[in-house]
């Protein structure tokens, strides 16, 4: 044991020696999960920040048994420490051991039920293990689960900007998303939310799984929010297996949505009580009633369509409140949060709608009209490696080909009939 | 054939000269057809042996008014080989026909294409003496070379000078500058943007369109970068500091349009908004299409229940 700690010490200097390293640590695995009780003095002999991947190989077998509550306070320290203080490349040569080691980190965070001591830690790990910005780890999901757990939403956001590219393992993906799906309906940033969950909804799966549910429930009552409609035909790049399953899964909430799109609120607040329980087991209640509350939104935005000037009287009336002075509040909400463009004038109580003042003149817009461009032009690019990528899949060659009608002999063809690999 | 003269001549050259000594060139050397085998034989003097490139021959007509020689047009001549010299019957007639059109126009010279003057030259130089007493020889290197920048239009006078004892007429390069009526320059514009005819199809003239724009602006913004340079420089004190230079350069500034107005900016930006849109629209459009061929590709190749029995028919 002693031998090897001074390898480790020897060895972490340049790239080349730690390779040599890691194939030492590979083969001395085993013994060190042997002596997993007898490591923790030794972690102290070697510096996380200069000989990381050795740190990482003790500190996973130590953690590998049964821990005790007084053991969690201390593993937790000595965790993040390292997290914070060990090197990017030397992590990445071992990345199993440092997702397996956060994993426990996560698991004895929320055995101490402190989930707000994980948080920073995890997201320094995130960085650290990431090849880049548009890759999705392992650690991503546990991540926004400590984020949901200590009601630390502000912190997830920075993760959730990001575009993602590659994805390690499909389940990160469905529960990223889905976990990201719900921090951004605490922030009401309902669109990202719409557009987090559409992914979980729409990912390529063979079978439905219980995160696409879940998923499915809330993509329902978040596009009943921020649309007011809910499209009831999944568009066709999402999974045939979702296409035909989840709507069957989702009973209830899909006549929640065909009841909403008829427009009377009272329907749709009898259903929901008749339903309450199910949507309460679902812990989708809240948004439920957000859902609701929406409503009235809805019909106000339907007014701006037909009316130029109305009473607040008559929009009361129209949308089914109960006073001027609510459909006043409502509407002074609505003109805040940027969803009409209106004008109250409170001495005969009349709302005025007006057009959208964006005129398309100013610089601001030039920038934004260019930064988006910018943008597509990347995802562009993306997509037509991808698309080649595609084209070269035996499989999809094998399908193909196999597809084809047969015409004439003489019809020319560059799909071969069968593709031998 | 060398240093430069000192005549103390002004020269100016029309662009419709130039264009037409080209023409007479690309007509001959597109007529040998096919090129003639080529006799590597010496160059007996006088005899010149057919090359790939023909040498052409003409006149060069314009006025001179005190110090200034302005070149306006040129006819062509036939070269004869037995007797080294012009055909000398066709031009005299020709000047007739132009004097009566143009009766200020002296003939001034003669052209002839090729990368240097050659000795021979001087025989026809000579000839022309008695038409005018210091005829000009304009020479156009019909080589293409990308690198240069100049123009490759050299216009040489004859001057004696004694060498070796004896006095000798050789040939001096003199300068010359570009000189340009309104319809010249308009022609020039022309022909200079001629798009290839089979180019059709509205995609390649857009982009031929467009990739003249971009080599414009590209060349002005190198040109004010120069300037821009010249004038940092002068602000330091590297370069002495030029007043005539100065003021053709504010002159040139105040030149600009230079609207300021809150109309005008509104109107600018909305039109530069309005194209930015489509840009983004097309490149929308271009995306989205890519990204349903991928879609597509893979509900065939990984969605297990998709489109079973193949695809319609294709008539």
């Amino acid at each position: 044991m002693e031998a090897l700690v001074t390898q480790i010490q020897g060895l972490s200097g340049t790239a080349s020696d730690v390779l040599s390293l890691q194939n030492l640590l590979k083969q001395a695995d085993d013994s060190l999960h042997a002596e997993s009780t007898r490591l923790p003095p030794f972690l102290d002999q070697l510096d996380p920040s200069k000989h990381s991947l050795g740190y990482l190989y003790f500190l996973e077998a130590c953690t590998a048994g049964p821990v005790t509550q007084e053991q969690a306070s201390s593993f937790l320290l000595t965790i993040a420490r390292f997290i914070s203080s060990c090197v990017a490349e030397q992590i990445r040569l071992a990345p199993d051991k440092f997702i397996c080691v956060c994993k426990r980190f996560k698991d004895q965070v929320l055995l101490l039920e402190e989930p707000l001591r994980g948080v920073a830690p995890m997201l320094t790990a995130i960085r650290k293990l990431q090849l880049s910005s548009e890759h999705l780890t392992a650690l991503h999901p546990e991540f926004l689960l400590l984020c949901l757990l200590s009601k630390c939403y502000k912190t997830a956001l920075s993760i959730l900007e990001e575009d993602i590219f590659e994805v390690d393992q499909p389940r990160d993906l469905f529960l990223f998303c889905y976990y990201g799906g719900m921090i951004s309906i605490g922030q009401k940033q309902f669109r990202k939310a719409l557009e987090l969950l559409h992914n979980v909804v729409t990912a390529p799966m063979s079978t439905v799984n219980a995160i696409a549910v879940e998923a499915f429930k809330k993509y329902i009552l978040v596009s009943l929010i921020h649309h007011g409609q809910f499209p009831t035909n999944l568009p066709k790049y999402a999974s045939s297996g979702a296409q035909r399953n989840l709507k069957n899964l989702c009973q209830p909430y899909v006549e929640l949505a065909s009841s909403y799109s008829n427009g009377k609120i009272a329907d749709l607040e009898t259903y929901v009580e008749a339903n309450k329980d199910k949507f309460e087991s679902d812990n989708n209640l809240g948004l439920v009633k957000q859902a609701v509350s929406s409503m009235y939104k809805r019909n106000i935005q339907r007014l701006t369509q037909t009316y130029l000037t109305l009473s607040l009287q008559d929009i009361a009336n129209r949308v089914q409140l109960n006073s001027p002075k609510e459909a006043e509040m409502h509407v002074l909400q609505m003109i805040k949060d940027g969803e009409i463009y209106a004008t109250i004038n409170q001495k005969d109580g009349m709302v005025r709608f007006l057009e959208d003042p964006e005129q398309y003149k100013t610089c601001e817009m030039i920038e934004r009209i260019d930064s988006s461009i910018q943008r597509l032009m990347t995802v562009s690019k993306k997509l037509n490696v991808m698309d080649e990528l595609m084209s070269c899949d035996p499989l999809y060659l094998a399908k193909a080909g196999r597809e084809r009608q047969r015409f004439d002999f003489d019809d020319f063809d560059n799909v071969p009939q069968r593709y031998n690999i | 054939m060398a240093s430069s003269s000192s005549s103390g001549l002004t020269f100016k050259l029309h662009p419709l000269v130039i264009v037409n000594i080209s023409d007479h060139y690309t007509r001959v050397k597109s007529q040998m057809n096919p090129p003639p085998v080529t006799s590597t034989s010496a160059t007996v003097n006088g005899v010149e042996p057919l090359q790939q490139a023909p040498r052409v021959y003409g006149c060069v007509i314009g006025v001179q008014r005190g110090r200034t020689v302005e070149i306006f047009n040129s006819f062509e001549l036939l070269y004869d080989p037995s007797t080294h010299s012009l055909d000398r019957p066709f031009l005299e007639k020709k000047q007739e026909l132009y004097k009566k059109v143009f009766p200020h126009f002296y003939i001034l010279g003669w052209y002839s294409t090729g990368s240097d003057a050659q000795e021979s030259d001087m025989h026809i130089h000579k000839a022309l003496m008695d038409i005018n007493e210091s005829p000009l020889y304009v020479l156009l290197n019909p080589t293409i070379n990308p690198a240069q920048k100049d123009l490759p239009v050299t216009i040489y006078e004859s001057e004696l000078h004694v060498i070796d004892g004896i006095p000798q007429l050789i040939f001096v390069r003199s300068s010359y500058t570009i000189e340009t009526v309104e319809a010249e320059r308009i022609s020039v514009d022309h022909v200079a943007h001629l798009k290839p005819s089979d180019g059709g199809s509205a995609a390649t003239q857009l982009a031929a369109h467009l990739t003249g724009i971009h080599s414009a602006i590209k060349m002005l913004n190198s040109r004010i970068r120069v300037l821009h340079h010249h004038l940092v420089g002068m602000q330091k004190g590297d370069v002495p500091c030029e007043n005539s230079l100065l003021r053709q350069v504010s002159s040139l500034l105040r030149r600009l349009p230079a609207i300021e107005s809150e109309k005008f900016q509104d109107d600018f930006l909305m039109e530069y908004n309005d194209t930015l849109l489509i840009t983004y629209l097309a490149m929308f459009t271009n995306c989205s299409s890519t990204m349903n061929e991928l879609v597509d590709k893979f509900n065939t190749a990984y969605d297990r229940h998709s489109r079973r029995g193949g695809r319609t028919a294709f008539i």
